[in-house]
């Protein structure tokens, strides 16, 4: 009698969740800051001073910021296409080139009211079209005064207006739903398993995503490698755009796990050291059978680190990857 | 002479067997396969607020299963490349057939039933050929096999009834073979198609995409009352294309098209999982599983509504108590009340609900 009532009880307590509140803490609201943070700063600069030389390191600092929180694909950064306003990427139908050309040849008025441009297409918003802007030779040379200088100012306070608004729905409204799972009235975690998992799936979906995306759509396939699809190439940001999205799942795999994991933090160190040791900044390697294989290497090491958090963190959270998505019929 | 199907009808008669009903299975609204906690497999009954009536014990994972109209049966198909349908009576609980595809052939994991539950029609390959089949099966004769039709195309996956001796007949497009499991062999030269189907096998009307769209593999399907068929497709291309994944349908008409915005479109990563018309036959929504995504759209194919949640995949009509929308299933056990305005839990059981949630008790016209 004795044992079925504490086995009940252990089937109610359900497994240890407290990988949430930590994750939230450490990683999601500092990260959201932080790009919030960056990105202003972006704004600032770009008032001051339009140029595209000038521009440069406020750029990279905001995109830095933003690799620290492209997965969490949940919540405030998929409110209104919102993840997709800052970083429209994968472009695979060339979107990003067609709306910042329309843009300019159009002279938009749009650039003039932050509500207009808000309203347009998310391919012609945020860090990729402010990468054409700054780095292609299309748009050398423009100056203050010119139309492209208030089309760069306007996707400039259009992207630290959006930053601003994740940081504080985050703040605000999501971290405490998600910490609030499974009271009364809350229909989006009906659990505090659920928002465990919702966790756990942005650790496994940004993994896959830098495997099967970021470095397989330049990898292409053997014969038709598709270097010039590769991430922020013309920004010069691809491999270290890699290495930042995985310091950023390693930081949430971190939080997320009560217990060590060794094979978690082994898989990471593994690929990142691959990853630091490329010399490929753009994956312009992946067109010769040598530097494939390299980037290849990196990607099944990216794998592994799947393999591991599936195996290590998520029975101690009591979640597993998606039925249903993963099934694919 | 008498019509075929009183002609059936004489012989259950005939044969004495006790004509149960599905209220003899407490009346369930609908259908659904789960994985539980303890990694078994289960079909369950669930009533229109989707709680549990009734729990049949599965031997594996499943993909849709098809509800008889009357009778207390439904048919339980295990994935593809299946080598097995299941014929389970709810009303006592257990497996009373078990259906083999013939040699060569095997499932593609949907079947419905024709001739007001006389026929079992079932959606298949024909390994060698890699052409669609269509299996007939009859149910007096204890699900005998009594022939089969060609499909009009490769790859076909859910079928509908249009009415009692018309099916719609999605054709993927995609040609597998069960030696290399789920392995695309034709992804170049693919061409999907919805093909109106009479029992004798005539192509009574072929709906073809643009040949821009020919990646986008028609999966799954959804008749509303007036007739017109909503389709939902899984784009073979990159996932961040955004193209179309719901289509509209009318007899003798061009296929409509449905999207929502750009970023809502991108959002589904190029997979819709089911698709549903409302009850009253007003509203159509698909599920994106990928995307944690279930779509509202009116019955002319404009978009009303976006809810995420994620794991989303079955989706059915809701009852006559909220003909205006749906009840869907997740992965995490979700069972939710859907319509234009949100998402609502009913239930969160511990288990994972399969693909597909099936509404009991709408037979074809």
């Amino acid at each position: 009698m004795r044992r079925a009532l504490v086995a009940t009880l252990c089937l109610i307590a359900g497994p240890a969740v407290a990988g949430v509140d930590a994750a939230l803490d450490e990683h999601v609201l500092p990260g959201t800051a932080r790009f919030a943070e960056r990105a202003a700063a972006f704004e600032d600069a770009a008032q001051e001073d339009c140029s595209a030389e000038a521009l440069r390191p406020a750029y990279h600092d905001a995109f830095d910021a933003w690799l620290g929180i492209a997965h969490l694909g949940l919540g405030p950064l998929e409110d209104g296409g919102r993840g997709l306003a800052i970083a429209f990427w994968p472009d695979t139908r060339g979107m990003v080139d067609r709306t910042v050309r329309r843009l300019v040849a159009d002279e938009d008025p749009a650039t003039s009211d932050a509500d207009a441009f808000a309203e347009v297409s998310v391919a012609g918003r945020g860090l990729f079209a402010a990468e054409r802007l700054l780095f292609d030779a299309d748009y050398a040379g423009y100056a203050e005064g010119d139309y492209t200088c208030s089309l760069v100012r306007a996707v400039a306070k259009d992207l630290s207006r959006m930053a601003a608004a994740v940081a504080s729905e985050w703040r605000e409204d999501f971290a405490p739903l998600m910490r609030e799972a499974g009271s009364d009235g809350n229909t989006r975690f009906l659990s505090e398993r659920e928002a465990a998992q919702a966790l756990f799936t942005t650790l496994v979906t940004g993994l896959e995503f830098v495997a099967d995306r970021r470095l397989g759509v330049p990898m292409g396939s053997f014969d038709a490698p598709r270097p010039q699809m590769a991430e922020a190439r013309r920004s010069g940001r691809s491999l270290r755009n890699v290495v930042g999205y995985l310091e950023a799942l390693k930081e949430l795999a971190r939080t997320l796990s009560d217990a060590p994991i060794p094979q978690t933090e082994a898989a990471f160190a593994q690929a990142l050291e691959t990853a630091r040791e490329l010399e490929d900044p753009v994956f312009a390697g992946v067109e010769t059978p040598v530097g494939r294989l390299r980037v290849e290497a990196l990607q099944t090491e990216v794998d592994a680190i799947t393999q591991a958090v599936g195996s290590e963190i998520a029975p101690a959270l009591g979640v597993s990857v998606g039925f249903n998505s993963a099934d694919g019929d | 002479m008498p019509s075929r199907r009183a002609f059936i009808a004489g012989l259950v008669a005939a044969a004495g067997s006790p004509a149960l009903s599905w209220a003899d299975a407490g009346a369930p609204s609908y259908l659904a396969a789960a994985r539980e906690a303890d990694e078994t497999f289960a079909l369950f009954g669930l009533d229109a607020a989707g709680h549990d009536l009734f729990r049949v014990p599965l031997p594996g994972r499943g993909h849709a299963a098809a509800a008889h109209p009357d009778a207390p049966e439904a048919v339980f198909f295990a994935r593809r490349p299946g080598r097995f349908a299941l014929v389970i009576d709810c009303a006592r609980g257990r497996e009373i057939r078990r259906l083999r595809p013939p040699e060569g052939r095997h499932f593609y994991g949907h079947g419905a039933f024709l001739a007001g539950g006389d026929i079992l029609a079932t959606s298949e390959n024909h390994i060698d050929s890699g052409e669609g089949r269509i299996g007939l099966w009859s149910r007096s004769e204890g699900y005998a096999r009594i022939g089969e039709i060609a499909s009009g195309g490769i790859g076909p996956h859910e079928i509908r009834a249009v009415s009692d001796d018309l099916l719609v007949v999605a054709n993927g497009g995609i040609r597998t073979h069960p030696d290399s499991g789920r392995e695309k062999l034709n992804l170049e030269t693919m061409s999907p198609s919805l093909v109106y189907l009479s029992m004798s096998g005539r192509i009574e009307e072929e709906v073809a995409l643009d040949p821009a769209l020919h990646l986008n593999s028609i999966r799954h399907l959804a008749v509303a009352p007036d007739g017109q068929v909503a389709f939902a497709m899984q784009w073979q291309g990159a996932p961040s294309d955004g193209v179309p994944l719901l289509g509209l349908h009318r007899r003798g008409g061009p296929p409509v098209l449905a999207e929502a915005g750009l970023a809502e479109q991108i959002a589904l990563e190029g997979y819709a999982g089911s698709v549903a018309v409302s009850g009253d036959g007003r509203t159509v929504a698909f599920t994106a599983p990928r995307g944690g995504r279930l779509h509202v759209f009116d019955a002319a194919g404009r978009f009303l509504a976006a809810h995420r949640r994620a794991d989303i995949c079955g989706v059915a009509p809701g009852t006559a108590l909220s003909a205006a929308g749906f009840l869907a299933t997740d992965g995490l056990g979700g069972v939710m009340a859907a319509d234009t305005d949100g998402l609502r839990p009913r239930a969160a059981p511990d288990r994972a609900w399969d693909n597909h949630l099936v509404r009991v008790g709408q037979a074809a016209a």
